[in-house]
Parts: structure tokens; sequence; C-alpha cells
């Protein structure tokens, strides 16, 4: 059962082509995207998240078509989103920060303080809950960013770099949350970190100058850089998968787009 | 099973936590097929502290389970209650980043300042100028409202269902709740000299809001308040700036006049200001992806 699916999706990003026909389809479970700096992964999350528009092809989220705006308003409800980069209002705590957006999401006030406390507990913040925003480390306003994001519970939860700023031991803990979450949500996680797919991750999708490059689970992108001796750089398999992949993708692909954006 | 039993001293120190952990674990491992020393250990474990604590923490859980369903039900107010009344952080949410942000003391200083300099400095043509300023006054709120340059939490609130013109319209009606009353009644205190009424402000400050609201569905909020708000100013002090001659204040009063004064002008206003709600209300899901514009 697919959760998204995108057909034909082309986006542009300030004049360059992003994204080019791209065809993918999620489920429940976590998916790693992949790819180098500038693949097009934060313009496909942004795409998936409806804060950018496409300029062609067809979105799906939850078997709606978030083209219609009636159905978009729907979808966004049962949606999570941790954006690569975001902001706070300076005076806000964690608690005010998260019911914020539990507010913006439509939750029924009801359920908010209770939804706000369990979200911030499930990412480890639970003593900091009345710090103001402003006084958090940064890898703590990326947590206060992962708990904005799943405080409704979403059924589709995209995460743009969750793991940036996360030292090790965070890191663990968060591989922990996604496993979890994926039990019963479809979470597309882009990260630069393979050790992140191959430990969290139930499926990979790599993605190289706005096209998909390699669709597999960690265990075959492993697998791929363990026959693929030598073809593939890196300290392990999984590494030499990847390069292995990008390294095929990029020699069999027609004349590479000129200049993609992120 | 392998007819080995754990000794009496070995029960004793796995339940004070002095056996070392390598025989704890094999303990542990042989307890779970042998039933007897199972029943001794566990005796052991519940004399020592930590097992006192235990029976005393299931009593206490046991003892509140059966009133756990009338309170459950009492328990959402408490909750949904955090500390300083949620109506008021409701309020100042929907607010949005301009009230709460520069643009509030802005206001603040344009209205008492008009005060300050009409009695305090006894300057004379207060009145036109703050008709003058006024309209353009909620539409640098809507300028400070919506979009990336003004929200710094756009990129969240962007994918939620609030995004869009319901939260540009909410975020609008918190900026003219804070603008309207506070600029009516600055103009209300300052002496008239000849400059039409306090209230002459409202019909055009409308107008502009709305059809900052409406060009921004084509162009973005930004340069759409930029449009709508200096075009204000030019049309207002273009031709008091460039006439030669006469008394400035007085020069402005009568542009404004014929800006703002009469059935014709304030007609026109009501009819910019409808036309561009029915715009907005037309052009809805444009404003779902603003900053693509």
């Amino acid at each position: 059962m697919s959760t998204i699916r995108v057909t034909g999706l082309h986006v542009r990003h300030r004049g360059t082509v992003a994204l080019d026909s791209v065809d993918l389809d999620f489920g429940p479970g976590v998916h790693g995207l992949l790819g180098p700096n500038g693949a097009g992964k934060t313009s496909l999350i942004r795409v998936l998240a409806t804060v950018a528009a496409p300029t062609g092809g067809r979105v799906e989220l939850l078997g709606d078509d978030v083209r219609e705006h009636r159905r978009r308003a729907v979808v966004r409800r049962r949606l999570g989103y941790l954006p690569q980069e975001f902001g706070y209002y300076p005076g806000f705590t964690v608690r005010e920060f998260v019911a914020y957006v539990a507010w913006l999401k439509e939750m029924p006030a009801a359920e908010v303080p209770a939804a706000v406390e369990r979200a911030v507990a499930r990412v480890g913040l639970a003593d900091r809950v009345d710090a103001k925003v402003k006084t958090l480390s940064g890898g703590m306003i990326r947590r206060v960013g992962i708990a904005q994001a799943i405080v409704n519970e979403p059924d589709v939860l995209l995460l743009d770099e969750p793991t940036a700023g996360l030292d090790p031991e965070q890191r663990v803990e968060f591989r922990e949350l996604l496993r979890e979450l994926g039990g019963s949500s479809t979470v597309v996680v882009s990260t630069h970190l393979v050790e992140d797919v191959a430990a969290a991750c139930t499926e990979v999708t790599l993605i190289e100058s706005g096209r998909v490059a390699y669709r597999g689970t960690p265990a075959s992108l492993a697998a791929l850089g363990e026959s693929a001796a030598g073809a593939g750089v890196g300290d392990n398999p999984i590494e030499r998968g990847y390069t292995a992949a990008l390294r095929t993708h990029r020699a069999s692909a027609t004349p590479a787009l000129e200049g993609t954006a992120r | 099973m392998t007819g080995w039993h754990a000794s009496d001293d070995l029960v004793t120190r796995y339940g004070d936590g002095s056996l070392p952990e390598p025989d704890a674990w094999s303990l542990e491992k042989h307890l779970e097929t042998c039933g007897r020393c199972a029943t001794r250990v566990s005796r052991a474990v519940r004399e020592t502290a930590a097992g006192v604590a235990l029976a005393q923490v299931r009593e206490a859980v046991l003892e509140a389970a059966p009133t756990l369903p009338t309170t459950a039900q009492r328990l959402p107010r408490p909750l949904a209650l955090p500390s300083p009344g949620p109506r008021l952080a409701h309020l100042l949410w929907a607010a949005g980043p301009a009230v709460r942000g520069a643009w509030l003391p802005a206001v603040l200083l344009v209205a008492f300042g008009a005060v300050a300099l009409a009695y305090g400095a006894d300057i004379t043509g207060v009145r036109p100028l703050l008709l003058a300023v006024a309209p353009v006054v909620p539409v640098a709120g809507v300028a400070l409202s919506y979009g990336a340059h003004a929200d710094p939490l756009h990129e969240i609130a962007a994918s939620t269902p609030s995004a869009g013109l319901r939260l540009v319209l909410t975020r609008t009606a918190a900026v003219l709740a804070v603008s309207v009353p506070l600029l009516t009644l600055a103009g209300l205190l300052v002496p008239s000299s000849d400059a039409p009424g306090a209230a002459a402000w409202l019909l055009p400050g409308l107008a502009l809001t709305l059809a900052s609201l409406a060009l921004a569905g084509y162009v973005g909020v930004r340069t759409a308040t930029a449009v709508t708000g200096g075009g204000w100013l030019c049309a207002v002090l273009t031709p008091v700036l460039a006439a030669p001659g006469g008394h400035l204040p007085a020069r402005l009063a009568e542009q404004l006049q014929y800006c703002l004064d009469g059935a014709p002008a304030q007609g026109g206003w009501a009819a910019a200001a409808v036309l561009s709600a029915v715009l907005l209300a037309a052009r809805r899901p444009a404003y779902d992806h603003l900053e693509r514009r």
C-alpha cells in the first residue's frame, strides 16, 4: 500500500532543474533518501511537504492529489515536516513552540497539551520543555524540530537532514525513534550520512542530479558494494554500494543536467 | 534440570546486588527453567529495600486504579490549561509575527507621537500627517506578517493546514485589531486643522490592506505591500510636495480632503475594498504557495 505516490515529477528551483521526471512510491516504513549535495533531496521533500509546488507531474499523498486545494488541507493535517533549516520566535519555550505548531496543524485544543508533552518526551527533551528555545544548543533545537514534526502523530513524516547537529549518542537514540515511527507511518528521511540509512531505514532511494539513481534496501545496497568490488569506494559495504550505484547511474545517464539545484 | 540448585549464599548475594554480573547472569539463566530457585530468589529480592519499595508502589497503584475512570474524565480540563491562560496564548499565536515584533512599537510610536507632537510640541497640522500615514500602517503590518522574509516559522507553517489564505487573514485581522483603534483614537485626540475626520482613513486603510492581500496572490506579500503602501504615499504626498507655495500642512489637508472626504471618495474606497475581497475569495488556492511566485 503506497501512502506517497509521485509520477513524472518535475521541479524547477530558482531557474534550474531540481527534479526531472521522478517516479517514486513509498509505503509505511523508514525510507532513506540518499544522494550528493544538490541532488534534489530537499526539493523532493519540500514538494512532498506541500510547501513547494511542482512544475509538472502528479503528487499523491495518502490517496489524495495535493494539487487540489481542498484535499491539500486534509492531507496537511496528517503530515509532519522537519525542514533542513527552520526558525522560531525568540520568546517561545519548547512547549510553546511545539504547541504553536500543533495549533497550526489544527489539532483539537483539548489534545494539544498532552500531545506536546508526549512529542517532547519522545525526542528526549522532557526536562527542557519550559526552557526558551533560543537557550538550547543546535542539536537540541533540531530535536525540538523533530518534536514539532511528530506532535500530530503524522501518517506521513518528512525529515530533511534530521541528524545534522546531533552527537553520536543522540543519533543512535534518534534512529531508535525512527524505527518506532516507521512501524506505523511512512517516514522519508533525507540524509547524506550513509550509516544512518544502514542503521534505521527499511528502504533506500538514491537521488542524483534530479533523477532516481537506485532503489533497494540497505542490504541490497551493501550487496552491490560487495559484488562491485573495485567499482565503489568506501569504508564499508554500504558506502561502496552507494558510490558504485552513483557511478553506474552517472555512466548510464543521458548527458547530465546542467546546474541542478539542491 | 541439571540437578544443580542455587545455594542460599548465592540467592542472598543476588538479592542484595553484591553478586558479580557474570554470576548473576548465569543464575538468571538457571531461574528461567527452575521454579524452585526462582521462588527462593523472588522471596529474597522481595525482602530487600528495593523489593519493599516496589511492593508499596504496586499497592498504591492498585489502590488508585478503581478511581481512575472518574478522574480520567476530569483529567483533560486541568491538562488543557497550561499556566497563564491558553486563550491569551492562542490570541497571541493568531496574531503572528507582526504584532509580536517591531511593528507594534512602530504603531504605538505613530499614535503616541502624534498626540505628543500636537500637545507637547504644539505643532499644528498633525491630524493631516496622521491621516496620511495611518492607511500605510496596517499595510506594513501585513508585510511583516506572512512569508519567508517575515515569519521565521514560515517553512514549517507552510506545510500545515492553516497555511495560505486562512493564516494570512488571521494575522491581518490581528494587525487591524491593533492599528485601527489606536490610530483612530490618536486622530480624535489631535486638533482637526481642517483635515477630514479622524475616522476618514478607515475605509482607505481597509481597502489598501485588502488590495495588498489580493495583489499578494500574484506577486507575493512583499511586493504587493510595497506597491499599495508606496502607491498611497505617492498619491497623497507627491502633489503636496510638487505644488509651489503655501503652508505644507494646509496643502496636505487639502489633498487629503480630495482623497478622503465626501461620499464619492469614501464610496470609491468601499468599492475597492469589496472588489479586493472578492478577488481574494476567488483566488484562495493561490495563497498556498505564495513563496513560489
